[in-house]
């Protein structure tokens, strides 16, 4: 009788799992699944493609060329005509042709090297300032450290929404928009400055589990603080500080309301949650394409967490804060 | 350096040297993020101008007049309330069963526990597009098998004004419990086992035992928890207007106010200083009355 119950409950329990994953990674085995189909199968019933193919990827990495990118036969028999044309009347139709193939480009590589480089670039400052930050808060003895601290803490509470006019303002005033590469260093700044707060508390929180004593044991010897975090306190916490590079990354990789505040009208720098959801609005709105691309857009992330899984889940419940 | 009169030397040397390591810290913060924040508050009062060299207009309180009389607003607030509700209740009660689930060992549990984690770390991009084509009217597949329940397979339930609400706070739910998850599980892992097992001599069930001591337990988690993500949710703004732009919450309302078609820079200002005002008060009462702090 006991037995019966507890093969009972653990068929319940294994259900409760596998209803778990399903519920999960529901939308990811059709992502997958569909960024390996042809542009006519998008719709094909059944999760499995029948005709697999990496046509998709080919096209986004530019390793083959979309049928949408070829010349129409239309435009290459306009383009002879216009050879026998004088100057100035060539000019407005190789113009149009040119804005046309122009608008069905799918810019998916230059997308992900302005993300790359923000996130990459605005996370990398952030951690190094919060490394020398968080030594300061766990460390050295000064007055006022606990209201920095706290106010650090405070700036949790200031959502992207409340920031967004005022920041725009400001920006405005001292000239930082009006083309794309203002556009972009306005945008490292912000990222630099969202995620300080969560480094900081993380680096913070993991430099205080460090035993002092092979600090004092350095002094003794004649190292100076500098020396300490470089030689010390670097080295030994490494993997805290990877983990919170990733989260600074991804918080920079995954921005899109000052991203559209601020380069919405500059196509060229436009970071990759901008980019795709523009594309998802025009014309070029290809499942299997927008699919790939989604892959594409994760895998760079899902490699970092993986990777770094162990460290992660313990920053995380540590820090407590991502966004 | 008047407060350092009373230290000696190597700990006035220690202190400047502290200063020094946080200065950029502050000094960024301050400008970008504490600056900001009042000078919201300042804008909330002008008819903000766009064009460079034009002042703005000193409007007094008329920005806020406005809003209070303005009935999209209410409904805005009322919608992002409900929003943060559901989704923080919903997402801690998922997140708890879940944890309780994955607290116990079974064959595949590090598998299970990697996947569980990918709704939170993949790109926010990427999983709304996959959403977005699962849900979509006649050939999206869970809009295909959702038929199965009697729905009608022509309704685009992410673009259906009645509907958006209620997808957009499922995909929070979605995307934010692997977060709750591993914060309750990692407290789960540190009870300690003879509570339980006093318990059992006393002759407590499983229900007894998870309402007398797990829940007990991990109150502080959960309210902590609550608060983070009741927070975050509130402000929430990519993951609500990419999914879909007819939610309606608050931080659509201000973006669309300061950001899209004739600008009103000066009237979202007011609306996010009233949003931060309040808030602020909401989390006021809540550190005091649920965390006791």
């Amino acid at each position: 009788m006991v037995k019966r119950k507890s093969i009972l409950k653990s068929i319940l329990f294994y259900l409760a799992i596998f209803a778990l994953v399903i519920f999960v990674v529901y939308p990811f085995i059709w992502m997958l699944s569909v960024s390996f189909r042809y542009d006519s199968d998008a719709f094909d019933p059944g999760v499995i493609p029948k005709r697999p193919t990496i046509n998709a990827y080919m096209e986004l990495l530019g390793l083959k060329e979309s049928i949408r990118d070829e010349l129409s036969n239309e435009e290459k028999q306009l383009l002879d005509l216009v050879k026998d044309l004088p100057e100035e009347q060539q000019k407005p139709i190789l113009d149009k042709i040119y804005s046309q193939r122009k608008k069905e480009s799918f810019p998916f590589l230059r997308f992900f090297l302005n993300s790359l480089l923000i996130a990459g670039l605005s996370s990398l400052i952030s951690v190094i300032i919060s490394i020398f930050g968080a030594y300061a808060f766990s460390r050295i003895k000064f007055p006022g450290r606990g209201t920095i601290q706290k106010s650090v803490l405070l700036v949790y509470l200031f959502g992207g929404t409340i920031l967004a006019v005022p920041l725009y303002q400001i920006f405005v005033k001292i000239g930082m928009t009006g083309n794309g590469y203002k556009g972009l260093v306005s945008l490292f700044v912000i990222y630099l400055v969202q995620t300080l707060p969560v480094s900081l508390y993380m680096l913070g929180n993991y430099f205080r589990t460090i035993p002092e004593t092979i600090e004092e044991a350095a002094i003794i010897d004649g190292s100076s603080r500098i020396g300490i975090i470089t030689k010390i306190i670097i080295p030994l916490s490494l993997p805290a500080i990877i983990t919170v590079f990733i989260y600074a990354f991804m918080i920079g990789w995954n921005e899109y309301l000052f991203a559209s505040i601020f380069i919405r009208p500059y196509p060229q720098f436009y970071t990759l949650p901008i980019g795709l959801n523009e594309i998802f609005y025009s014309d070029h709105a290809i499942w299997t394409k927008m699919m790939a691309a989604s892959v594409m857009t994760s895998i760079p992330v899902i490699i970092l967490f993986m990777t770094m899984e162990k460290y992660l889940v313990g920053g995380l419940t540590a820090g407590g804060v991502k966004e | 350096m008047a407060i350092l009169d009373n230290y000696s030397p190597l700990k006035k040397k220690e202190a400047i040297f502290g200063w020094k390591l946080v200065s950029p810290t502050v000094i960024l913060i301050s400008l970008l993020i504490l600056y900001p924040v009042f000078y919201n508050i300042y804008l909330s009062f002008f008819d903000v101008s766009l064009s460079l060299g034009e002042n703005n207009k000193f409007v007094g309180f008329s920005n806020y007049i406005n809003i209070l009389k303005d009935i999209t607003f209410w409904r805005s607030f009322g919608i992002t309330l409900l929003f943060t509700f559901i989704t923080v209740v919903g997402s801690i009660l998922l997140g708890l069963g879940v944890a309780l689930l994955m607290n116990k060992k079974f064959f595949g549990r590090t598998l299970v526990r990697s996947l569980l984690l990918l709704p939170y770390v993949t790109p926010l991009i990427a999983i709304v597009f996959s959403w977005k084509y699962v849900l979509l009217p006649i050939d999206g597949p869970l809009t295909k098998f959702l038929t199965l329940f009697g729905f009608s397979s022509g309704m685009d339930i992410i673009n259906d004004p009645n509907n958006s609400f209620i997808v957009v706070s499922i995909f929070n739910i979605w995307r934010n419990f692997p977060f709750i998850y591993l914060m309750i599980l990692s407290k789960l892992q540190s009870i300690n086992d003879d509570y339980y097992e006093a318990a059992e001599i006393d002759g407590a069930n499983s229900w007894q035992k998870f309402l007398h001591i797990t829940l007990p337990e991990l109150y502080f988690v959960i309210g902590s928890v609550a608060l983070l993500r009741g927070i975050w949710n509130f402000y929430k703004f990519d993951e609500v207007y990419l999914m879909s732009k007819f939610a309606n919450t608050l931080p659509i309302y201000i973006y669309e106010k300061a950001f899209t078609g004739i600008p009103q820079q000066g009237v979202a200002a007011a609306i996010a200083t009233l949003l931060f005002l309040f808030m602020m008060s909401l989390i006021g009462i809540y550190v005091k009355k649920v965390l006791k702090w």
